[in-house]
């Protein structure tokens, strides 16, 4: 029969829980352990779908403003609208914060006053200039559609401390990153460890609850199927996956109930709401989306990523044109909240076991994108995969670190460089798990999220 | 980046001292602390650091240094990080001082005192080919007589009849069997005979049609950014279908997967109309498209590599493209042998193409005759400027159907004069060279193409991507149409035009290339004469099929890329296939791609392995698990088969059979081991759905055609999404839903159902909350439910007949006594209504029973 320990190794994966492929399999989860002891238990992985422009944020340029309009001294790359080589002097104001120095742009006075719990990486690389397979490739280590996303690696890896939600968790904010939900896919790992969006209203998840209609008599049906399911077990002996099966509809249960205590904010105080910029226009939704993250992290969810908001007339943060405006109203709409988001998890004694990571899936060019009429205000930034920036805080790295760099024109990494699977192996390593041996035997190879690559940045590691 | 060229003095090569003073002073404590940890001992890409004679040998790219030319030397050029692919050292650029010692250094020669010598290892390592093909996979078959039920003694009692019907009618139609089929079967329980009526409906190739789909990555939609629709995808699955309904020989089946285009005969449909063998090479093409790669060589190579993958998982099962960057690391494939299946593929390319049997062109040609000739059209006469470029004649691109002919220059859609005719006419590859393509056009006007709907226009096609669309604005006499290549410039491009249209035409005058936004000032413009309206004839044109076919284009083999970089090519491997199950050498002849002696090949030296392969997937959907586990995997990381001798046996009259899948059936079927060891088994996802369908009675029973657009609920988004269809899909089977790569239907995935990226022989079959909560809660269940009580209600059934004709339907066995009054006594509680009974079907639904067969 089917034990309390199976149970509990059943439910160990919430919503997703575990593929019962096997009973050894689930008990193998259940016990999963990191490789070694772990310094964050949770992600917040603040997702700027679109690419944010590094020289306009963390990664100030002074000499793209001296040669603001000139053309750019080399042949650049190959990128996808392959319009322009003229250099695009940042219209934003840089200043120092903190007692790291670092320096911040205009874009973001909220974030910028917790530079000194964060670790900016100004070298970040990217193998793609597009976005489709940028995203599958910041997600899953592969540019293609159909490997395991970072969060259902991570839930693979260490299983789920939560056991009536999904242990990876994706905040829809109206706008789906290219690529689509495979961004969150659980690729060639079981189904079960892909991420769940939810989304916006009293129902995030698809067929959480019955219509309306159906509820007051959703016991009464259950009593009878479990009647009904009695004559199964007789009739089918003793199968551990029918028991499972069987066993998955309480679990459901518990998890209908679970979601609206999530989503209930009534108990957090105005000054919280107030913090988180709850009630602004602006700043309203991405404020939700990071309070629901702490509600979440506090639940016990491994993953959990916000995407970015929509915004009328925006496409994300890919402003290939009207970079001023567009990249002024994207951060606005996040920064107080993401500065909010820290600061909770601090006061709370959170953000040492929370790694908090923020960026896109690459950076933007030096150059002026633009029309016929040559740089005006409306131009815009193309994508630079070879040279950018994100940051991360909490959960084990240093703080207030400034690491690596691009060139003088913010084109290329060239010192310290981070590639994309150096972050996801250091991501990894702060949770407890081995890159190298965080495996999946797919297709008659053992599968990583790095691939064939990757190594941990000691240097970033507190 | 660039502040650090600096221009050096160029020194002469210095006596010894100096120079080696130099060497060990500035050179070598960079070389040994930033360049040996990857360079040296088992180093990467084969290049050692530690030596002169190393550095000048090099590595898989080449050598390193060039003594005396510092821009020419990998080395530099890796190291001042000017180029994207090639950066050295990969954590950080070296200082510039650094930089510019190794420019001064290189200029001086190269002065270097180590003399290590530097074993550099080849790419493509010798392979013991005899001790390679002694691998049971890849010995020819076993010769012991070897039946089923000798082999495995099954043991312990047989499943009940009625179980072993509901079993095998799942098995063989994905459906539950009618409570007639099983009282029938009760009271004569032949199962010789209850196994042929199966295979002799078409529910049995649809079934297995879908597990064949699972192999071949099928998908309908290109993915990507906008997942946009593949056209006519569609007419693969009903290939597939119709081929396992009429017991294809799975031979001939595999043949016309990769050559069906080739062959020297080709199958016709029932009814003559189309060429059936074609439409099978579809299947090369239903891989991820992007949509605005910036690299086209490599989204080619990526394209083949997949490719490549699918083929040798489903045929051979065997993972070829392990060898695509080394030499496979456990199986005996070298990356020769890949690249040498690389240089057939890409030699192949897919086309829009017409599949009119010569039957249907001869009729077709029989009424376009009849038509007045148009007089001929007139050629534009235009001012060309510099930056101008008039793209190829159209008597150089490659025609489809009978609707397109071409006149001074003039492609005209209209054909012999109908706006019926239709047709497609392709251009070569080429490389887009400038930013604007101007095309001077009349036809009917036409907005957005939808598959199979009357698309009507050019197409600029970029890495198989049908980027930007040219449409015909209906006005009079021919005007420009210009749109800018922002992403298709330097992509690998072709020009594709298309009328599939009944009521409208396209004519094209002429296609400009160029830097100009503007187009051309026309001195004379292109004139077409008036159509003469026949709508008698009009009505006679018979219809003409499209398909997303494979031709031959610019045959010729590839070069080995070295670790899998386009960018680093290698030596050139003549285009062939796997060394290690080939007994004759099969030169590939100039002009060819190769696919006709690669299908000769898989069905003669590959045989063995390709009827085991086979053999095995059949068993592993009967027995729930193969006799080799890893279906996809023959090779040494695959599990080893259970009973070799049996598998052998097996695939011996399988071949004998003529390749009979439905002979291979009866033989596993028929046996007592399929009565008696069987495990009980999740139902897939579709096979749910659909029994969910036939209980409700809105099951249709409609065959083949365009896929219905699957329901799209308020939790699926992201771009490409389509206007949703209907929550039902019309009743129609899983099988007919579009399988839409970013918006695969939720109730299939919550049940394992494979993405398609790969190929995939063996689903998950996962027990988890969200199959509950999809059972208890999704609308499409619910209205499933509902329908089904109404079904009850209307044919009259009452009280215990009622809940014991349902349980008939649904599990193929009377309820027991507890069931029996469980579900009455529901009734009483709530009332025998409509409502309550919709309970009782949704509670059914949710049953285990429902979801397991044993």
């Amino acid at each position: 029969m089917f034990n309390r320990r199976q149970f509990l190794a059943r439910s160990a994966n919430g919503f997703g829980a575990l593929a019962a492929l096997s009973l050894s399999e689930t008990m193998n989860a259940a016990t999963r352990q990191p490789h070694f002891a772990p310094k964050a238990k949770s992600v917040i992985f603040l997702f700027m779908d679109g690419g944010p422009s590094q020289m306009d944020t963390f990664d100030p340029k002074p000499r793209l403003r001296k040669e603001h309009g000139l053309q750019l001294p080399f042949r650049p790359p190959t990128t996808v609208f392959n319009i322009s080589d003229k250099v695009l002097g940042s219209p934003f104001e840089f200043k120092q914060y903190g007692q790291s120095g670092a320096f911040v742009s205009e874009l973001f006075p909220h974030t910028a006053t917790c530079i000194d719990e964060m670790t900016i990486i100004r070298s970040m690389v990217a193998d793609h200039s597009e976005h489709t397979a940028a995203n599958y490739f910041i997600h899953s280590g592969s540019g293609f559609q159909g490997r395991p996303s970072i969060g259902a690696w991570v839930n693979y890896g260490l299983g789920s401390a939560c056991e009536n939600l999904p242990g990876f968790i994706v905040l829809e904010s109206g706008l789906i990153p290219p690529g689509g939900l495979d961004c969150f896919g659980a690729g060639f790992l079981p189904a079960s460890y892909q991420g769940t969006l939810f989304r916006r209203g009293a129902t995030p998840v698809a067929d959480l609850e019955p219509p309306a209609a159906e509820r007051a008599k959703q016991r009464d049906k259950l009593q009878l199927l479990s009647k009904l399911n009695a004559g199964v077990v007789q009739h089918f002996a003793a199968s551990s996956e029918v028991q499972a099966t069987i066993q998955n509809y309480e679990l459901a249960f518990r998890m209908q109930t679970e979601v609206p205590d999530l989503l209930d904010f009534s108990k957090e105080s105005a000054t919280t709401k107030e913090m988180y910029g709850l009630d602004d226009k602006l700043t309203g939704e991405f404020g939700r989306e990071c309070l629901l993250a702490r509600r979440l992290v506090e639940r016990g969810v491994r993953f959990i990523e916000l995407l970015t908001p929509q915004r009328p007339g925006l496409d994300r943060w890919d402003q290939h044109s009207n970079l001023e405006e567009g990249h002024r109203i994207n951060a606005q709409s996040v920064d107080k909240p993401i500065a909010a988001l820290l600061k909770d998890l601090k006061a709370r004694g959170m953000l040492d076991e929370t790694l908090v990571i923020w960026g896109g899936e690459f950076g933007r060019t030096p150059c002026a994108q633009m029309g016929d009429k040559g740089i005006t205000k409306d131009v815009g930034r193309d994508h630079n995969p070879y040279g950018f920036t994100m940051w991360m805080a909490g959960g084990g790295v240093k703080r207030g670190l400034v690491y690596g760099a691009t060139d003088d024109y913010g084109y290329f990494a060239v010192q310290d460089k981070m590639h994309m699977h150096d972050l996801h192996a250091t991501i990894l390593h702060l949770l407890g798990l081995d890159h190298l041996r965080l495996t999946y035997r797919y297709s008659g190879r053992d599968m990583r999220l790095t691939d064939v690559a990757g190594n941990v940045v000691k240097e970033i590691l507190a | 980046m660039l502040t650090l060229i600096c221009s050096l003095p160029v020194l002469a090569q210095q006596p010894g001292g100096e120079s080696t003073e130099f060497f060990e002073k500035r050179i070598r404590p960079v070389l040994a602390s930033r360049c040996a940890p990857c360079h040296s001992g088992s180093p990467k890409a084969n290049l050692r650091v530690t030596s002169r004679q190393a550095l000048l040998q090099g590595g898989d790219s080449g050598p390193a240094v060039v003594p005396g030319k510092p821009e020419e030397s990998r080395l530099y050029q890796a190291i001042t990080y000017r180029r994207t692919n090639l950066q050295m050292p990969p954590g950080g650029k070296l200082s510039d001082e650094a930089i510019a010692d190794f420019r001064q250094w290189i200029a001086m020669g190269a002065p270097d005192p180590r003399t290590e010598a530097a074993p550099a290892q080849p790419v493509t390592k010798q392979v013991d080919w005899d001790r390679a093909r002694k691998y049971w996979a890849f010995q020819p078959l076993t010769q012991e007589a070897r039946t089923i039920d000798a082999v495995l003694k099954p043991q312990g009692p047989a499943v009940p009849d009625n179980a072993w019907l509901r079993r095998v009618t799942f098995d063989l139609t994905g459906l539950p069997p009618s409570p007639e089929a099983v009282a029938a079967f009760l009271a004569h329980p032949a199962k010789a005979a209850a196994i042929d009526r199966l295979l002799a409906t078409p529910q049995y190739g649809e079934r297995w049609a879908r597990h064949w789909l699972d192999l071949v990555r099928y998908a309908e939609t290109n993915g990507h950014e906008y997942d946009n629709d593949k056209n006519d995808a569609w007419r693969y699955r009903d290939y597939v279908i119709r081929a396992i309904n009429d017991d294809l020989p799975y031979d001939q089946f595999v043949r016309e997967h990769i050559a069906g285009d080739l062959l020297a005969k080709s199958r016709l449909s029932k009814d003559g109309s189309y060429l059936e063998s074609p439409i099978a090479t579809t299947s090369w093409w239903f891989g991820e498209i992007l949509n605005s790669a910036t690299d086209s060589v490599k989204s080619r190579a990526d394209q083949v590599d997949n490719q490549i993958d699918v083929f040798s998982k489903t045929f051979l099962g065997l993972t070829v493209a392990c060898a695509r960057c080394h030499d496979h690391k456990f199986d005996p494939i070298p990356t020769a042998d890949y690249y040498a299946l690389a240089g057939v593929m890409h030699s192949t390319r897919v086309r829009e193409a017409v599949i009119d049997s010569p039957q249907r062109r001869a009729e077709i040609a029989s009424v376009l005759e009849k038509y007045p000739l148009r007089g001929a059209a007139k050629g534009p006469r235009l001012e060309l400027r510099e930056g101008d470029q008039l793209f190829e004649g159209f008597d150089k691109w490659h025609p489809e159907g009978q609707g397109i002919t071409i006149s001074n220059g003039v492609a005209d859609s209209s054909g012999p004069g109908t706006l019926v005719a239709v047709g497609s006419l392709t251009s070569q590859k080429f490389r887009m060279p400038k930013f604007w393509v101007h095309v001077l056009m009349k036809g009917t006007k036409y907005a957005k193409p939808r598959p199979g709907e009357g698309d009507l226009r050019l197409t600029v096609v970029a890495d198989d991507f049908k980027s930007v669309h040219f449409f015909a604005k209906g006005e009079e006499g021919f005007t420009w149409n210009s749109e800018r290549m922002t992403f298709s410039k330097d992509r690998s491009c072709y020009f594709e035009l298309v009328d599939r249209s009944r009521s409208g035409y396209l004519s094209v005058g002429v296609i400009v290339i160029s830097d100009h936004k503007e187009p051309p000032a026309i001195e004379e413009n292109a004139v077409l004469a008036p159509l003469v309206g026949e709508p008698a004839l009009d009505a006679q044109l018979p219809a003409s099929a499209f398909a997303m076919i494979s031709h031959d284009e610019e045959p010729g083999n590839v070069r080995i890329h070295v670790r899998g970089s386009h960018q680093n090519l290698g030596a050139e491997v003549p285009r062939g296939f796997l060394q290690v199950v080939s007994s004759d050498a099969r030169p590939v002849a100039d002009g060819s791609s190769g696919r006709l002696q690669f299908a000769d090949w898989l069905t003669s030296d590959a045989r063995a392995l390709l009827a085991r392969v086979m053999v095995n997937r059949v068993w592993a959907h009967h027995f729930g698990a193969g006799l080799v586990k890893s279906t996809d995997n023959f090779g040494l990381m695959g599990e080893k088969p259970a009973h070799q001798e049996l598998l052998d046996a097996l695939a011996r009259r399988f071949i004998e059979s003529g390749w009979s899948l439905k002979q291979l059936h009866r033989e596993i079927l028929l046996t007592e081991a399929y009565a008696k060891t069987v495990p009980i088994r999740r139902l897939e996802g579709e096979a749910i759905r659909d029994a969910m369908l036939q209980l409700s009675g809105r099951l249709s029973g409609t065959l083949y055609g365009p896929g219905v657009v699957p329901f799209i609920s308020k939790y699926q988004d992201g771009r490409g999404k389509p206007p949703t269809g209907p929550l039902d899909g019309d009743g129609r089977r899983s099988i007919y839903i579009q399988v839409r790569r970013n918006f695969l239907t939720p109730m299939f995935l919550a049940f394992d159902y494979p993405l398609p990226i790969s190929t995939i022989g063996a689903r998950g079959s996962s027990a988890v909350p969200s199959q509950a909560l999809m059972l208890m809660n999704n609308e499409f269940v619910l209205q499933q439910a509902r329908l089904w009580a109404k079904r009850t209600i209307a044919e009259g059934r009452a009280g215990a007949e009622l809940v014991r004709s349902m349980y008939l339907e649904a599990f193929a066995r009377p309820p027991a006594p507890q069931e029996q009054s469980a579900a009455l006594d529901y009734l009483r509680q709530h009332g025998d209504n409509e409502e309550s009974r919709a309970d009782l079907a949704h509670v059914l639904f949710n049953t285990a029973e429902f979801s397991y067969v044993q």
